[in-house]
């Protein structure tokens, strides 16, 4: 079988490549930096390799856009093809003219990484009206390929529930803030978790729901396990934790088909936790990009 | 590649895999790990931390080429000093290894003084994991946060002539221990398999700001992936002689290995 020694960096990582690259203004196309080779994992060449979760970064940093160079700069470095970004309001729950302004400048951010930059429509459904008039926007105007929903309300609660039908109709998926812990999270009363995404599954079982990141902090064991009967529920890698075994677990129990590759901005462990996982190569390439071309393709064939 | 930070034997809360040595040989043959520091697992939750030294002893005593066993001793608890002369003399332990949020005593304790300042006494280096698993993951009967990195400054300054790895820790940017010039005495190495090496950087500004003489390489083997680590300093941009005092030479050097 072909193979390549998968993996890209840029030649010049620092502060003087930042500045070669960050000068285009806002809603140009951002230069490419120079490539160089570098071995993160051997596989198979036609393989994409989908990050997906992912964010750009909220305008009120002063450095948003040396870090959103950058975060597509560690994608060069770690052999990512694609990122599923989408921005969040800093402080929450967001407004609608707040998520609004987000979906601009997560728009204006697909075109000034084309190709390398997906977006994601980042709502709060408290805003009902507001939400599924953006959605619709972003998705049918702005090519968006999914919707983001953080902690503003549990999964289960039925402010959802129009935000998840249009999802159906329009055939993306919804990847939906999660963790469980043991204890009561009061910055997070209304976190879900893979029990309320199994039952928002099974109310809309042709809904495309994604359970973040099983790494991102949490009984992740817990959270695996809540989700084996819930068939139409992926689970993404993403987290900064890289416990051995996590990836593993997560195939045993879901199955490859199920699994989806992501770092949420840790993008050393995220990269890292999927190349020492031990996993066939058939679906260490699920995982890795061909799970989410799926998911992709659905709202193409729409 | 040599490991600063690894564990053999079972820990409380979570099934590990690769957890006895030649589980743990076998993944470092893969990974190209050379040498690894290992320290109990299980007496991170003993009452008595000694039979947790007791069982690495047996599991390493015929690989000792690679496996170098580092002592968890809890200064709380009767007999700490018996113990560490035990590990020290009849084992031939290379460190100790302090868990105080497990253990229930702080930094800033006499007797973890008393400890640290023994251990300086036999050259053994004092390593200090910041954390041992990610606290949003605990178990519903225990709740221990991660050592404040203020008070591991504080240690660092009050025993100058103790020398201390600082595993699986993040933030030392933000604190004296990461600041250039910070005048903390330089008898402390920070570990590398939590800090970002991309979008932050956490790790080439200690690079730049302490030196890269003074960063170890370590995974947290087997909690962790080792890949995490290996990642970050294939990705970071500095001089290769410059990974390779981070990838070997740092640590055999202090370890004498």
């Amino acid at each position: 079988m072909k193979r390549r020694e998968f993996l890209t960096a840029a030649a010049g990582i620092g502060i003087s490549g930042a500045l070669a690259v960050g000068e285009s203004p806002a809603g140009d196309k951002e230069k490419r930096p120079e490539k160089k080779t570098l071995a993160v994992e051997s596989i198979n060449a036609d393989t994409p390799v989908i990050d997906a979760h992912a964010h750009l970064f909220h305008r009120s940093s002063a450095t948003w856009k040396e870090m959103d160079r950058r975060l597509v700069e560690a994608a060069d470095k770690l052999g990512i093809d694609k990122l599923c970004c989408s921005i969040l309001t800093p402080k929450r729950p967001a407004t609608a003219e707040g998520f609004r302004e987000c979906n601009r400048w997560m728009a204006d951010g697909v075109k000034r990484f084309p190709g390398r930059v997906l977006g994601y429509c980042y709502v709060n459904p408290t805003h009902s009206k507001e939400a599924l008039r953006e959605i619709r926007r972003c998705v049918e105007e702005r090519d968006f390929i999914g919707i983001k929903l953080y902690n503003e309300h549990r999964c289960t609660d039925a402010v959802l529930y129009p935000i998840v039908e249009l999802a159906i109709e329009l055939r993306v998926p919804i990847l939906h803030h999660a963790g469980h812990m043991n204890f009561f999270l009061e910055s997070q009363p209304n976190i879900s978790d893979g029990s309320h995404l199994s039952e928002l599954a099974r109310r809309y079982p042709e809904a495309m729901l994604i359970c973040a990141h099983v790494g991102g902090g949490g009984d992740w064991e817990w959270e695996i396990k809540s989700l084996r009967n819930a068939p139409s529920v992926y689970l993404d890698t993403s987290g900064s934790v890289i416990d051995e075994g996590m990836v593993e677990m997560c195939v045993d129990v879901l199955g490859a088909d199920r699994v989806l590759f992501a770092c949420d901005n840790s993008m050393t462990a995220g990269r890292g936790k999927l190349a020492g996982a031990e996993l066939s190569e058939t679906d260490r390439r699920k995982l890795l990009g061909l799970n989410m071309q799926k998911i992709l393709k659905k709202r193409e064939q729409s | 590649m040599i490991d600063v930070n690894c564990y053999l034997g079972h820990f409380a809360f979570r099934q590990l895999r690769h957890n006895t040595a030649d589980g743990l040989l076998r993944k470092m043959d893969a990974k190209g790990i050379e040498k690894a520091v290992v320290a109990s697992a299980a007496a991170v939750t003993y009452r008595n931390a000694q039979s947790g030294n007791e069982e690495l002893q047996r599991e390493v005593k015929t690989h000792r080429d690679r496996l170098i066993p580092f002592a968890v001793i809890n200064p709380g608890y009767a007999g700490w000093a018996d113990d560490l002369k035990i590990c020290r003399a009849e084992f031939g332990m290379s460190g100790v290894r302090l868990h105080p949020g497990w253990h229930n005593y702080r930094l800033a304790d006499a007797c973890c003084r008393e400890l640290v300042n023994a251990a300086a006494k036999h050259e053994m280096p004092v390593s200090i994991p910041i954390r041992v698993e990610d606290n949003r993951q605990r178990h519903w009967l225990v709740d221990v946060p991660d050592v404040p990195l203020k008070e591991v400054t504080d240690l660092v300054k009050a025993c100058p002539a103790a020398t201390f790895i600082l595993a699986a820790g993040g933030g030392f940017t933000r604190c004296a221990l990461g600041k250039k010039q910070n005048s903390l005495p330089q008898n402390y190495y920070i570990e590398i398999c939590r800090l970002s090496a991309l979008l932050g950087n956490e790790l080439g500004q200690l690079v730049d700001n302490i030196g890269p003489e003074r960063l170890l390489f370590g995974t947290g083997m087997p909690f962790h992936y080792p890949d995490p680590a290996m990642l970050k300093l294939k990705v970071l941009d500095i001089a290769e002689a410059d990974k390779e005092k981070i990838r070997r030479t740092n640590a055999a050097k202090l370890l004498d290995c």
